[in-house]
């Protein structure tokens, strides 16, 4: 289970540019959620995202995951708990390396790396077997290096990455946005799979109205760095799209006065 | 060019490979231009003759030597990832300290280790050979095991980290592994080689000197430039040997530009930077000329 408790993020404060990114938001992940979250951009989707990731530690609140307080813990020390796909397909794997070397760094995740050899002969069949999951022939090209892959399969060997080693929460920011439609299906395909096959929590962000309600149980709608929406099935199965749009316009509509009051 | 000329250019191309190995952990694995190689070189060197001087084991001396590099490796780390400094600023603040250090080191500018025990001495005795040629077999051997070594330490969990760190910072964090701990770790790794180098250099030719470091990037550099035109391929194996050949190739050149003759011109020992810039040129540009020549055939 994973908490954020009064968590709040400011970027350059007390400078022109300070900007409050996060304004003190409190949510409970509970397992096995499957949380799609949406809001325009500068909503503070991305920042929520690399607070629970570690990327940036929050100026004010706490994250436990588990009940342990994660809060100043850097990224690579959460990242036992955490598996993360980003939006840049290039973002996830290293390019220089092959395949199965991507791969072992992914299954030492969380665990102490030594002097012993990364790839060894018996990681070889294993990484085969989860390659194949994949449906892309990639099981056969072990020692192809990462970088002579396309993105939608740079994104699916991320995923793969991301849940080879169980994570308590796994955080997908935008993974589709960058990929071409048909790419995105597949990716969202896998996406579900692995959910389910490991029976995963997870907290993606998306753009994709229809993509937030028709995927997982739990959908947040952030608005200048708050949660203005949170809702889980069965109500959130009575929203339609149109419903979520009103409320977007709802939101930007109060924007707009706020804009003429500013400039009057 | 004569026998000795050829020896002496090998000589020069496996020791310096020493030196250029470690340019292509910071240079190439890690993507860090690191100059403090300029200063590391010679403080090896530095080492090595003041323990030697004092009568220390040459082998015990150049282990000193390894580390005390990667000590200073450690510095230029700490700077950069730590106290966030620039990277090529790090390696330069640290590449003028140790101008300074190395001078307190020896107490002098130089240091002569002639009629000393080198690490050359057990073998010029076992095999009554000259130094000479000695040298080169020397550094033949310990050339094989340090690629061995620098192959297998890229294959393993953390040299697969280190190179990911290299290539894709934001994916190595995210899968759990310290960068800047990876980062310190490859300037030591990287220093100590060359301080190594900077050693052996000290003792096959002699003498230490606190300028010996000048254009000890630049060589390095020429060297995994060079290796990767001659030798080209993806692998680490592939990669780590190119060094080597790229290494003993660039002292060749320079041998052979400078026994270069046109009547009453010669080149001498001060154009060298003016050769090494002509071969680092041609070596950056023979891919298009490859290319252009693949096409046109």
């Amino acid at each position: 289970m994973i908490e954020l408790l009064n968590v709040k993020k400011v970027f350059n404060p007390g400078t022109v540019n300070e900007n409050v990114a996060i304004k003190g938001i409190s949510l409970k992940i509970n397992q096995y959620d499957f949380i799609t979250v949406i809001g325009s951009n500068g909503a503070g989707k991305s920042t929520m995202l690399n607070l629970i990731s570690g990327s940036y530690i929050p100026d004010v609140g706490s994250i436990f995951i588990n009940d342990k307080d994660v809060s100043k813990y850097p990224n690579y020390q959460r990242a036992s708990y955490i598996g993360q796909v980003f939006q840049d397909p290039l973002s996830g794997t290293a390019g220089s390396l092959t395949i199965e070397e991507n791969l072992a760094i992914a299954l030492k995740r969380g665990k102490k790396r030594g002097l012993g050899l990364g790839v060894k002969g018996a990681d070889r069949e294993f990484f085969r077997e989860k390659l194949s999951q994949l449906g892309l022939g990639l099981e056969n090209r072990l020692k192809d290096r990462v970088g002579l892959l396309s993105g939608g399969q740079r994104q699916a060997v991320t995923l793969l990455m991301a849940t080879m080693v169980k994570p308590e929460i796994l955080l997908l920011d935008e993974h589709t946005a960058a990929l071409d439609p048909k790419t995105a299906a597949k990716i969202i395909e896998l996406t579900e799979y692995f959910v389910n096959e490991y029976r995963l929590t997870v907290l993606m962000v998306t753009h994709n109205m229809r993509q937030a309600l028709s995927l997982g149980n739990r959908t947040i709608m952030m608005h200048e760095g708050e949660i203005i929406l949170d809702i889980s099935s069965p109500e959130r199965d009575q929203l339609e799209v149109k419903d979520l749009l009103e409320m977007f316009a709802r939101v930007r509509g109060e924007d707009i006065v706020d804009d003429k009051l500013l400039l009057a | 060019m004569s026998y000795y000329a050829l020896l002496g250019a090998l000589e020069q191309g496996l020791v310096y490979g020493i030196m250029s190995l470690g340019v292509y952990i910071t240079f190439r694995v890690l993507d860090f231009p690191d100059l403090s190689v300029d200063g590391t070189f010679p403080l090896g060197a530095s080492i090595a003759a003041i323990l030697i001087t004092n009568n220390f084991n040459p082998y015990l001396a150049s282990l000193f030597a390894l580390l005390a590099g990667a000590f200073a490796g450690i510095i230029t780390g700490v700077l950069n990832t730590k106290l966030k400094i620039l990277n090529l600023l790090s390696g330069i603040l640290v590449m003028i300290a140790l101008y300074s250090v190395n001078i307190r080191i020896m107490g002098q500018p130089n240091t002569a280790l002639l009629g000393y025990d080198t690490v050359f001495t057990p073998f010029e005795n076992f095999f009554g050979l000259e130094r000479f040629v000695i040298a080169p077999i020397f550094f033949v051997f310990v050339i094989v095991i340090l690629v061995i070594f620098v192959v297998w330490f890229l294959h393993t969990d953390i040299g697969l980290s280190m190179r990911a760190t290299g290539d894709n910072p934001k994916m190595v964090r995210a899968q759990g592994v310290n960068d800047k701990f990876m980062v310190i770790l490859g300037l030591a790794f990287s220093n100590g080689l060359v301080a190594l180098s900077g050693s052996f250099v000290a003792q096959s030719q002699g003498s230490a000197d606190v300028n010996m470091g000048i254009g000890t990037i630049v060589a390095g550099l020429a060297s995994v430039i060079l290796g990767e035109a001659f030798l080209e391929g993806r692998s680490v194996f592939r990669a780590v040997v190119s060094v080597i050949i790229g290494s003993t190739i660039y002292r060749l050149a320079i041998a052979v530009a400078l026994s270069f003759k046109i009547g009453n011109f010669q080149l001498n020992p001060s154009d060298l930077n003016l050769i090494t810039a002509f071969i680092v040129t041609f070596a950056l540009i023979s891919p298009n000329i490859k290319k252009f020549i693949r096409v046109r055939s």
